[in-house]
C-alpha cells in the first residue's frame, strides 16, 4: 500500500476544509471545517508513522485529537455565548472588528 | 569560632525584620520580643568575636559578587568596638521601647523598622569594601526616613522625614561620586603596567585593603578630591555644617528613634566613614597649611565650627529633644575635630581618640534621649518651659539624666583620672586640638573646642535645671516610668559613669588597627607636647563654670532672662530661628530654587515640549493619519481573513520551493 494514496486522501480532506472556511458563513460550519483540517493533518501523521515504522507520529496524533476535542469544546462554547448575545451565529453579522 | 558566624550579626536582625513585619500582630507585645532577641544575638556574637580576636586578630571573609566587586566582612579593632557599642545600645533602646511604645497601635511596624535600622548600621560597620558600605549606608538612610516619619499622619513628621531624606541625599551623592572617582583611579593604576600593582586572587578592587595599598599610587590632588567627596557623605550623615538641618527636625519621630539615630545607628556612620578611610585622609598632600594634610584640615575646621555653631543653637531651644539634637550635632563636630586635628599631629592615634568619644557619647546621649523620653512620657509635652520640679516625682530619671549631663559636660577630676566617660573622651580631644595648635600655630580649632565646651555645659544644665528643679509649671500629675524603661536607663548610666576608665586600653587597642591592615600612617615626628597645667584643667574649668552659670540663671533666677529672651534681641532671634537655616535651606533652596525654578522649568519642558509638541503633534498626528488610511483593510468578514491567511501560506510554500527546490 503506497503512502501516496493516504496523502491524497489527506490533501482532499484538507482542501475541502479550506474551501469550507472560505465559503461558509455559519460559525458551526467553519468550526467543522477546521476539524477537517486538523484531521487531515492527523491522517498525515499516522500515515508517515506507519510508513517509517516509528510510533512517534501515532502518539502525536492522539495528542492532537485530544487537543482538537478541547479546542472544539471551547469553540462551541464561544458560539453558544455569541448566540445568546446576538441571536445569530452568522459571521457576516458579527463584524465589529471592521473599520 | 564566633568569627565563623560573623554574617549572623547582620542576618539575625534582618530575619527579625521580616518576621516582625509580617507576623508582628500575632506575636507577643507587638513583635517586640523577636528584634530584641535578634539584636541580643548580634551583641553576643560581637562580644564573642571581640574576646576571640583581642588583642591583635581580625576576621576577614569575602565572596565574589560581580565584575571584580565582592561582598565581605572585615572585623578589625575599629569595627569590633563599634559592633559591640551599636548592638548593645540598640538592644537597650529596644527594651526601653517596649514600655515607651506600649500604647502605639503600629508597634509591629516600629519594631520591624528599628530592627532593619540596626541591621543596616551593623552592615555598614563590618563591610570590607566601600561599595557594600555605601549600600548599607543608603539602607540606614531609608530606615531613618521611615522612622522619622513613623507618625506620618502628622504633617510635621512627614515633612521632617522628607527633609532628612533629601538633605542626607546631598551628602550621599557626593559620597557616591567619590566612590566612582576612586574606582576610575584604581582601574587606571591597575591597568598601567608601570605600577606593577595587581590584585591578588581573593582580593577585590573596592576593598579597603586594596584601596589602602593603592594610596601611594593615587595622584595627590585626586586623593584630596576623593577624600573630600567621602567627607561630603559624612557631613550629610553626621549632620555637620552646612547639612546639619535635618537632625533637629528628625525629632518628630518617637523619642526612642531619636535615641537610636543619635546614639547608635545613624549619625555615627559619618564619623565611622572618616575613621575607616583615615589612611586616605592622612595621605592627602599639604598645600594649605604646612604639615597638615588638606583633607584633615577641612575635616578639623568643619568639625570645630559645627561643634561651636550647633552648641549656640542648643542654648535657646525650648523643645527638650531639640536641645539634645543640637548637642549631638555639636558632639559629632568634636569627633570630626579629633580626626582632623589629632590626625594631623598624632597620626593613627586620632582614630582611637575620636572613636572613644563616639562610643562614650553613644552611651550618654542614648541615656539623655531615653531620659527625655521618660520625662515626655510622664509630662506629655516636649516643652521644657512647661516642666519643672520633676525631680521629687521621677528620682531615677532625674538622677540618671544628671549623670548623663555631667558626662556630656565632661566633668571629672584631672590628674587623679576620676571622672565621667565624657571627661576622658572630650578632654583628650581638646588636648589633641591644643597639641595641633602648638605644632602648627593654628589655635582656631582649639578655640572652637573650648568655647563649645562651655556652651555644652550651659545648655545641658539649663535643660536639667528647667526640667527637674524649681516649681512645677504644669498641673499634670507626673509619675516615674515603669521598670522596663528605667532599667535600661540605669545600665546606660553605669556606662556613662565608668566607661571612661577603659581609656588607655581602648587607645592602645585601636592604635593597632592600621598596623593590622598593613597601612603605614606617617606620624609627625617632633617633640611631644606637654600642655601646661592650665590647658589640662581648662576643659573641666569651663565645664564647671557652665554648670554654675546655668545654676545661677535657671535655678536661682539671679538674672532676669525675660529681657534677654525677647524677639527684640537680634542675637536671640538669630539663634532661636536657627540662623535662618530652615528658611535658607527649605524655603529658599528647597521651594524657591529647586521647586519653583528647576522643577517647574523641567515640568514645562516635559509637559509642553516633549508631551505637547513632540508626542502629541508630531508623533501622534502622523500615526493617526496613517491609521486612517490603513484601517480600510479591515473588512470584518472572517472569510476574507481566512482567504488571505491561506493565500499567504501558499505564497510562502511557493517561495520556499523556488529557493530550496525539492519535491
Amino acid at each position: 500500500m503506497a503512502l501516496y494514496s493516504y496523502l491524497l486522501v489527506s490533501i482532499i480532506i484538507f482542501t475541502i476544509g479550506v474551501y469550507g472556511i472560505i465559503t461558509q458563513r455559519s460559525g458551526i460550519k467553519i468550526l467543522m471545517c477546521i476539524e477537517l483540517l486538523l484531521n487531515s493533518a492527523n491522517l498525515n501523521l499516522v500515515a508517515f508513522s506507519s510508513y517509517n515504522g516509528n510510533a512517534t507520529g501515532q502518539v502525536f496524533a492522539i495528542f492532537s485529537i485530544a487537543i482538537a476535542a478541547a479546542e472544539a469544546a471551547i469553540g462551541f462554547a464561544i458560539l453558544v455565548a455569541l448566540f445568546r448575545l446576538r441571536d445569530t451565529i452568522n459571521l457576516d453579522n458579527i463584524n465589529i472588528l471592521r473599520w | 569560632m564566633f568569627g565563623d558566624y560573623a554574617a549572623l550579626i547582620v542576618l539575625l536582625p534582618v530575619i527579625a525584620f521580616v518576621l516582625t513585619l509580617f507576623l508582628g500582630k500575632k506575636l507577643y507585645s507587638g513583635g517586640a520580643l523577636l528584634p530584641i532577641a535578634a539584636i541580643a544575638g548580634s551583641f553576643i556574637i560581637s562580644l564573642g568575636i571581640f574576646l576571640e580576636i583581642y588583642p591583635d586578630g581580625m576576621v576577614q571573609q569575602s565572596v565574589s559578587w560581580f565584575a571584580g566587586m565582592n561582598l565581605g566582612i572585615l572585623i578589625d579593632p575599629l569595627a569590633v568596638v563599634m559592633l559591640m557599642m551599636v548592638s548593645f545600645v540598640s538592644l537597650l533602646i529596644h527594651i526601653y521601647a517596649v514600655g515607651y511604645m506600649s500604647h502605639d497601635p503600629a508597634k509591629p511596624r516600629y519594631f520591624a523598622e528599628t530592627s532593619l535600622f540596626t541591621a543596616a548600621m551593623l552592615s555598614v560597620i563590618l563591610s570590607d569594601n566601600i561599595l557594600q558600605f555605601f549600600i548599607s549606608w543608603e539602607l540606614v538612610g531609608l530606615c531613618s526616613f521611615l522612622l522619622i516619619g513613623f507618625w506620618y499622619h502628622k504633617p510635621s513628621a512627614a515633612a521632617a522625614a522628607k527633609k532628612a531624606f533629601l538633605v542626607t541625599r546631598v551628602g550621599d551623592v557626593l559620597f557616591l561620586a567619590g566612590i566612582v572617582m576612586l574606582y576610575f583611579n584604581l582601574t587606571e593604576i591597575i591597568n598601567n603596567p608601570a605600577n606593577a600593582f595587581k590584585i591578588e586572587p581573593g582580593n577585590y578592587i573596592l576593598q579597603f585593603k586594596t584601596m589602602f595599598e593603592a594610596i601611594p599610587l593615587i595622584d595627590g590632588t585626586q586623593l584630596t578630591y576623593i577624600t573630600l567627596l567621602f567627607f561630603g557623605g559624612a557631613i550629610g550623615k553626621s549632620g555637620q555644617f552646612p547639612l546639619h538641618g535635618w537632625l533637629p527636625d528628625a525629632m518628630e519621630g518617637p523619642t526612642t528613634v531619636s535615641a537610636l539615630i543619635h546614639a547608635a545607628t545613624m549619625v555615627t556612620a559619618g564619623v565611622y566613614l572618616v575613621a575607616r578611610t583615615f589612611p586616605m585622609f592622612v595621605a592627602t598632600p599639604a598645600t594649605i597649611s604646612a604639615g597638615v594634610p588638606d583633607s584633615l584640615l577641612i575635616v578639623a575646621y568643619v568639625g570645630g565650627f559645627t561643634a561651636l555653631f550647633a552648641a549656640t543653637m542648643g542654648l535657646v531651644m525650648n523643645d527638650i529633644k531639640r536641645v539634645l539634637a543640637y548637642s549631638t550635632v555639636s558632639q559629632l563636630g568634636y569627633m570630626m575635630l579629633a580626626l582632623g586635628t589629632a590626625g594631623a599631629v598624632l597620626g593613627a592615634q586620632a582614630v582611637g581618640i575620636s572613636m572613644f568619644h563616639l562610643i562614650s557619647h553613644a552611651f550618654f546621649k542614648a541615656l539623655l534621649f531615653l531620659c527625655a523620653g521618660s520625662v515626655i512620657h510622664a509630662v506629655g509635652t516636649n516643652d521644657i518651659r512647661e516642666m519643672g520640679g520633676l525631680f521629687s516625682k521621677m528620682k531615677i530619671t532625674g538622677t540618671t539624666m544628671l549623670i548623663a549631663a555631667l558626662a556630656l559636660a565632661g566633668i571629672g577630676i584631672p590628674f587623679l583620672n576620676i571622672g565621667t566617660a565624657g571627661f576622658f573622651s572630650k578632654d583628650r580631644i581638646i588636648e589633641g586640638a591644643f597639641e595641633y595648635g602648638e605644632k602648627t600655630g593654628d589655635m582656631i580649632p582649639y578655640g572652637f573646642a573650648v568655647i563649645a565646651a562651655l556652651l555644652t555645659s550651659i545648655y545641658i544644665f539649663r535643660l536639667w535645671f528647667m526640667t527637674f528643679t524649681g516649681k512645677p509649671r504644669s498641673e499634670r500629675h507626673s509619675h516615674e516610668s515603669p521598670g522596663v524603661m528605667t532599667r535600661p536607663l540605669m545600665i546606660l548610666a553605669l556606662f556613662a559613669l565608668f566607661f571612661g576608665f577603659s581609656q588607655a586600653g581602648f587607645y592602645g587597642y585601636l592604635e593597632k588597627n592600621f598596623e593590622l591592615m598593613e597601612v603605614n600612617i606617617a606620624v609627625h615626628e617632633g617633640e611631644a607636647v606637654h600642655p601646661p597645667v592650665l590647658i589640662i584643667l581648662l576643659p573641666v574649668i569651663v565645664g564647671v563654670l557652665g554648670i554654675l552659670i546655668s545654676y545661677a540663671i535657671y535655678n536661682k533666677r539671679m538674672i532676669n532672662m525675660s529681657k534677654i529672651i525677647s524677639s527684640d534681641n537680634p542675637l536671640y532671634k538669630l539663634l532661636y530661628n536657627r540662623y535662618y537655616e530652615p528658611k535658607i535651606g527649605a524655603d529658599l533652596i528647597g521651594v524657591k530654587l529647586t521647586h519653583n525654578v528647576v522643577a517647574q522649568s523641567g515640568e514645562f519642558v516635559d509637559r509642553k515640549i516633549i508631551d505637547g509638541l513632540v508626542i502629541d503633534t508630531i508623533i501622534g498626528n502622523t500615526t493617526f493619519k496613517l491609521g486612517e488610511i490603513v484601517r480600510k483593510l479591515q473588512t470584518g468578514v472572517v472569510q476574507n481573513y481566512a482567504s488571505v491567511t491561506i493565500l499567504g501560506i501558499a505564497l510562502l510554500l511557493v517561495l520556499l520551493k523556488l529557493k530550496f527546490g525539492g519535491i
